[in-house]
């Protein structure tokens, strides 16, 4: 501990404190305009200078960055470095004269009018004023050193290497963060085409709330972008965490449970539009997908829920094209069930929201649930324009003078025209697949898919959540395309099922089974891929392979391959055959 | 081989580039065609020092000085002097005023008063040959040390030598030394800093074009004591000279083993690099120069937490300048007692006490003989601009001297019996710094002077802190204004607070003594700042746009007879007159360049 004088106040602190932070413990302020506590003191604004006297001598240091000593006196508020406040907040006036920060500044020093007049003077409100906090953010808490100054005196200058956009910036906003006068902006990506990344049309922090209806609705960290894990810097949030929450060790995991069921529901993904180009999704400007525009509905989303085109304008006449990828001879042949509902909806929404014209696009209209119909017939009582047939594409159109607009080419077939349809947004509704990787699910739990790759259902009637494979279970768009309703329905029955199961507490199980003769298996795991039920497993202990009772249905499939005949039937070996033939002809 | 005669032509940067090395070629060609090529040898030294007399020569053993050598006096002075033994009196310095020539280069004043410690072997040895420099003694005192000190000892030589920062800033060397070895560390370094930046100043230049193995030697002794293995030279990459005889001395240094591995066969091992800077100014100051050295952008830091705690790398750091390495040698060759014998001060008890040794001045402006030199601390200014110097041009007034480069302040007349000493320099306003000299006289406008040392200062700051970089321009503006007859009285009140205030309170030294030459113009001249507030005039008639000239009628009819002569060379047409009548200048027109004032034969033309 370190014993000090500030302002007549004796006071007791750390080794290695500066001034600033002793003075602030005294309660004492010290104006700064280029210190924040998470980088390391710069001393450049020398706003902080104070006096520190030793015997006789007195000398003027910036208390930011000055060490405490033993016996240390200081003055933060005498006549000398008062006078050297104000001339530097001059200084300041005379360049920056507009910048709030600036101004507040004097205007607690007491400073009015500057009494200089500086060629170089900026008159914006968000000037820079080359406080270094931004650069020092970046280079020392971010480590990427995006930021840097160039040229010398006078002209210095924050810029970004070349003035060109960084490769290297994460795009983080620490800059902007702290920048005293709001200079940096962090540019908006979120309506740059080909930034969307698929669920999201707003750019996110590296601490985010997965969606705002999560449950629990608790922030989690994206390692891809969060710069602790890149650079190993930053920090911030831990720093700023009270309940100290943040803990950057935790690590996704892999975890191991024993389970007897498995209820399969992974849902699906929407087609990726840019597969279809005609309709100009990634290439034009206010083609949205049925997502996108969810998005943009919602009340936490980027626009807060208005319905805006890209340059902030109303639409004047939305369009939403039906049936994208789906009942497509070229890409899916099945109905995607879901779209003409929500495409209503979104209509809807328009009208309600907005003075826009609304154009639905569609082949024929599904409205065949539960009050469905009648909302279909609702909106025809809006004024929804319901063009039926199929669209050819979408194009941009320029007219001097006018902002550019959409134009939907399209066949009606009702009147039996081509018409073109000029439109400010259009919204596609993509068709529903299985997701990509849903084979390789299909591998682990040996289940099948149907020819449009959904997972296929015992019986499309009579079992539709049970698979081929006991135990295993499918709910929802993993086994074919459906609403909430209809998902929310299937999933339900098939926790029924499920639940029956472990009511029992015991599986009755048919006893016709194969059997391996351990001794003599080769273990050359010819039948562990031949079993349709995926009863059979290798072991590698023993280098032999393993026939699951549980799983087996007797069906001998293994018993037919095994080369070295070491399968046989549970009470229907060969001997037993045999025996039953013999017995059968002595009759 | 052993000649008869060795004729050391400088080949400093000046001599060079007023052709000394055509010259040097034209002797060996002469000597050859007279068949004594075996008999005199011609030798290309480092800076003699004497650079207004350039391209020069010394004769030795003689001692024989011959200046403003051209090409075509070498066949005549071969023939006179090496074969006839006749001395060529009209290639010898003949002192202003004066009618016979001084021979031998020892008497001409401008060797005579001077003390060699620094530049010991300058314009004596070949600097790219380390044998010249052992012959004459050199990398004794690094065996000493090596063979027979402590590293303690050789930090108590040096810190009772009272040497002291050759840099500007005058910290003893031995107490940095003594500091930066207490410090607790794996690693330590020693830098020199050859990044000399001030406009007019080539000290540091010429040592190393000179005798560059001194400087080698020295940061061996004080990698020695501090107890580092790594060095480095940070060297202005303008300077490709001295950089290429670095070099060479490095490697003939390491080929010779002392530098590397086991120094002497002892365990101590050393090696330097070199580093070149990219011209900025500021580099010169120590915080900024490592951070150069380490990748960073060239911008001081605060130095709370000196270099020699936390310097290179975050590790005990210990900076020095170059003439301060090339002290070292000597002082373990020759011993403390000889160093502190010189100069002022006692620095027995308090470190700061006085200033020992000798200092190195390029001495420029308005002075005869200009060139490099080596003084005893102690020496006046008037010893050095009068006797060594050989007083002002043209027989002009003396004004100011200004010493310590850009930064320095200006020293009238009044003050020209000050000796030249660390304190007595600071103390009225100017400082030792790095060794610039710049004489002005009658001619020169205080305000004007100010403004351009200023304007220097301020494009060379990094802009980092907001004194130096918001309020030097703001005292430029002021100047700008003065200087322009725009100026008031209330800027005068300003242009001082403000520089108190850039003084105070900026982050490094180059902020902090930026001020210096208008602080001090304020307060020896300020009658002449008063003059163009006040009066709108410039008394040296030097601002433009205070001064006006005219054609005084009488002498342009009765004694030039409208000879027409202004009107001719007036590059803006500006002077109207028939030839035989009285000329005039439509001042509208004038651009006051002065060219229709040096070109008149009658004087008519005079400024108001």
């Amino acid at each position: 501990m370190i014993k000090l004088t500030i302002d007549g106040k004796q006071l007791e602190v750390f080794e290695d404190t500066s001034i600033l932070k002793a003075a602030e413990k005294a309660g004492i302020w010290i104006p700064t305009m280029c210190h924040c506590d998470y980088i390391e003191p710069y001393g450049v604004c020398r706003l902080c200078s104070v006096e520190v006297v030793k015997g006789k001598r007195s000398r003027i240091v910036t208390a930011c960055n000055y060490p405490v000593r033993e016996g240390l006196t200081v003055r933060t508020n005498s006549e000398r470095v008062k006078w050297i406040r104000k001339i530097i907040m001059e200084l300041m006036l005379s360049r920056w004269p507009n910048v709030p920060a600036v101004k507040e500044m004097a205007e607690q020093l007491g400073i009015s009018k500057p009494r200089f007049e500086s060629k170089e003077k900026d008159e914006a409100e968000d000037a820079c004023i080359l406080c270094g906090m931004c650069v020092n953010v970046c280079n020392d808490l971010v480590g990427k050193g995006v930021l840097g100054f160039s040229k010398m005196g006078i002209e210095r200058e924050v810029v970004l290497p070349y003035n060109e956009r960084s490769e290297e910036c994460i795009a983080c906003g620490a800059c902007a963060y702290v920048c005293p006068t709001k200079h940096i902006k962090v540019k908006s990506l979120e309506y740059e085409r080909g930034a969307i990344q698929d669920w999201s049309l707003a750019s996110k922090t590296a601490i985010y709330v997965p969606t705002m209806q999560a449950v629990p609705r608790v922030p989690t960290i994206d390692e891809a972008s969060c710069i602790n894990k890149q650079t190993g810097g930053c920090k911030a949030c831990q720093t700023y965490c009270e309940p100290g929450a943040i803990n950057y060790d935790m690590k996704d995991e892999e975890i191991e449970v024993e389970v007897g069921q498995i209820l399969i529901t992974t849902g699906y993904q929407l087609m990726d539009l840019t597969k279809m180009p005609q309709f100009g999704y990634g290439r034009l400007d206010n083609v949205y997908s049925s997502l996108d525009f969810e998005h943009m509905l919602n009340s936490t989303g980027p626009t807060n829920g208005t319905i805006q085109c890209k340059d902030g304008s109303v639409p004047r006449a939305v369009g939403i094209i039906h049936c994208i990828g789906s009942r497509d001879e070229n890409y899916h042949k099945y109905c995607s069930r879901v779209c003409c509902m929500y495409a209503l909806k979104f209509a809807h929404l328009i009208k309600d929201r907005t003075t826009a014209e609304v154009y639905q696009f569609y082949i024929d209209m599904r409205a065949f649930g539960k009050g469905y119909e009648e909302f279909y017939k609702r909106l025809l009582d809006e004024g929804v324009n319901m063009i039926r047939g199929k669209v050819g594409e979408v194009t941009e159109c320029r007219v001097d003078g006018e902002k550019p607009f959409l134009k939907v080419a399209c066949e009606d077939t009702l009147i039996g025209k081509f018409r073109e349809i000029p439109l400010d947004m259009v919204i596609l509704c993509p068709a529903i697949e299985s997701n990509a990787d849903s084979s390789d699910l299909k591998k682990i739990f040996s289940i099948s898919q149907s020819p449009d790759k959904f997972f296929l259902e015992r019986h499309p009637k009579l079992d539709p959540m049970s698979t081929m494979t006991d135990g295993i279970f499918i709910a929802g768009c993993a086994q074919g395309p459906k609403d909430i309703p209809d998902s929310v329905a299937q999933a339900s029955g098939a926790a029924a099922k499920i639940l029956s199961l472990i009511s029992v507490g015991e599986v009755a199980v048919d006893p016709i089974k194969a059997e391996i003769v351990e001794e003599r298996c080769s273990g050359c795991r010819i039948c562990n891929n031949l079993c349709p039920y995926g009863a059979i497993s290798y072991i590698d202990e023993k280098k032999i392979s393993f026939i699951n009772d549980m799983l087996c249905k007797g069906c001998g499939t293994c018993v037919a391959a095994c080369p070295s005949s070491v399968i046989t039937g549970k009470g229907f070996t060969d001997a037993q055959i045999m025996a039953e033939i013999e017995g059968l002809l002595a009759i | 081989m052993a000649y008869r005669t060795y004729l050391m032509v400088c080949a400093g940067t000046g001599c060079v580039a007023n052709n000394s090395m055509k010259i040097k070629e034209k002797l060996e060609d002469e000597l050859l065609k007279r068949g004594i090529h075996n008999e005199v040898s011609v030798v290309t030294t480092g800076c003699n020092g004497f650079c207004a007399a350039g391209p020069l020569m010394v004769v030795q053993p003689d001692g024989v000085f011959y200046q403003l050598l051209k090409e075509s006096d070498i066949p005549l002075l071969v023939e006179e002097h090496f074969i006839k033994g006749r001395p060529v009196k009209k290639l010898m310095y003949t002192p202003p005023k004066e009618k016979s020539s001084i021979p031998k280069m020892s008497d001409i004043p401008f060797f005579a008063n001077q003390t060699l410690i620094a530049l010991k072997n300058r314009g004596l040895i070949d600097p790219e040959k380390i044998d010249e420099y052992i012959a004459r003694g050199g990398y004794e005192a690094l065996a000493k040390v090596l063979t027979t000190m402590t590293s303690e000892e050789v930090i108590k030589e040096i810190k009772d030598s009272g040497l002291r920062g050759r840099g500007g800033g005058g910290f003893p060397t031995g107490i940095k030394w003594e500091t930066c070895k207490r410090m607790e560390a794996d690693t330590r370094y020693v830098i020199c800093n050859a990044d000399e930046g001030d406009p007019g100043a080539f000290m540091d230049r010429s040592i190393i074009e000179s005798d560059p193995h001194a400087v080698l030697e020295g940061m061996c002794i004080g990698a020695f004591a501090i107890g580092a293995s790594d060095g480095y030279i940070y060297i202005r990459n303008e300077y490709p000279i001295a950089l290429q005889r670095l070099q060479v001395a490095i490697k003939q240094a390491r080929e010779y083993g002392l530098l590397g591995k086991n120094i002497f066969g002892t365990d101590f091992s050393f090696d330097v690099r070199i580093v070149r800077g990219a011209g900025a100014f500021v580099c010169g100051e120590s915080t900024a120069l490592m951070a150069s050295i380490e990748g960073k952008p060239g911008e001081p830091r605060a130095k709370y937490v000196h270099t020699v705690e936390k310097g290179l790398h975050d590790k005990p750091t210990c900076l020095n300048n170059v003439e301060t390495w090339a002290n070292v040698a000597q002082i373990i060759t020759r011993g403390a007692s000889w160093f502190s014998s010189i100069g002022t001060g006692d620095v027995s008890e308090d470190a700061w006490g006085g200033s020992k040794g000798t200092k190195v001045f390029s001495l420029s402006g308005k002075v005869n003989n200009t060139g490099l030199i080596e003084v005893p601390m102690g020496i006046s200014l008037r010893q050095i601009i009068y006797d060594i110097g050989g007083g002002i041009k043209d027989g002009k007034k003396f004004k100011a001297v200004q010493t310590g480069g850009p930064s320095g302040g200006f020293i009238p007349e009044s003050l020209l019996d000050l000796p030249v000493d660390y304190e007595e320099l600071t103390r009225v306003g100017s400082m030792m710094g790095s060794g610039g000299m710049v004489v002005t006289d009658e001619d020169n406008c205080m305000v004007e002077m100010a403004k351009y040392f200023l304007s220097f200062t301020q494009a060379e700051s990094c802009g980092k802190c907001i004194p130096c970089r918001e309020g030097t321009k703001r005292m430029l503006d002021i100047l700008e204004k003065i200087t322009t007859g725009e100026g008031t009285e209330e800027d005068l009140v300003l242009l001082e607070e403000l520089s108190y205030m850039v003084v105070d309170s900026s982050l490094c030294a180059l902020g902090g003594s930026a001020p210096n030459p208008v602080l001090t113009t304020l307060k020896y001249f300020r009658d002449e700042y008063e003059t163009h507030v006040r009066d709108k005039k410039c008394p040296a008639h030097c601002c433009k746009a205070l001064i006006k000239y005219s054609i005084d009628p009488n002498i342009c009819v009765e004694k030039g007879h409208g000879c027409g002569v202004c009107s001719k060379s007036c590059p803006d047409g500006a002077i109207i007159g028939e030839s035989k009548q009285v000329h005039y200048i439509d001042l509208m027109k004038c651009g006051k360049c002065g060219i229709c004032y040096d070109s008149c034969k009658f004087n008519a033309i005079y400024i108001e």
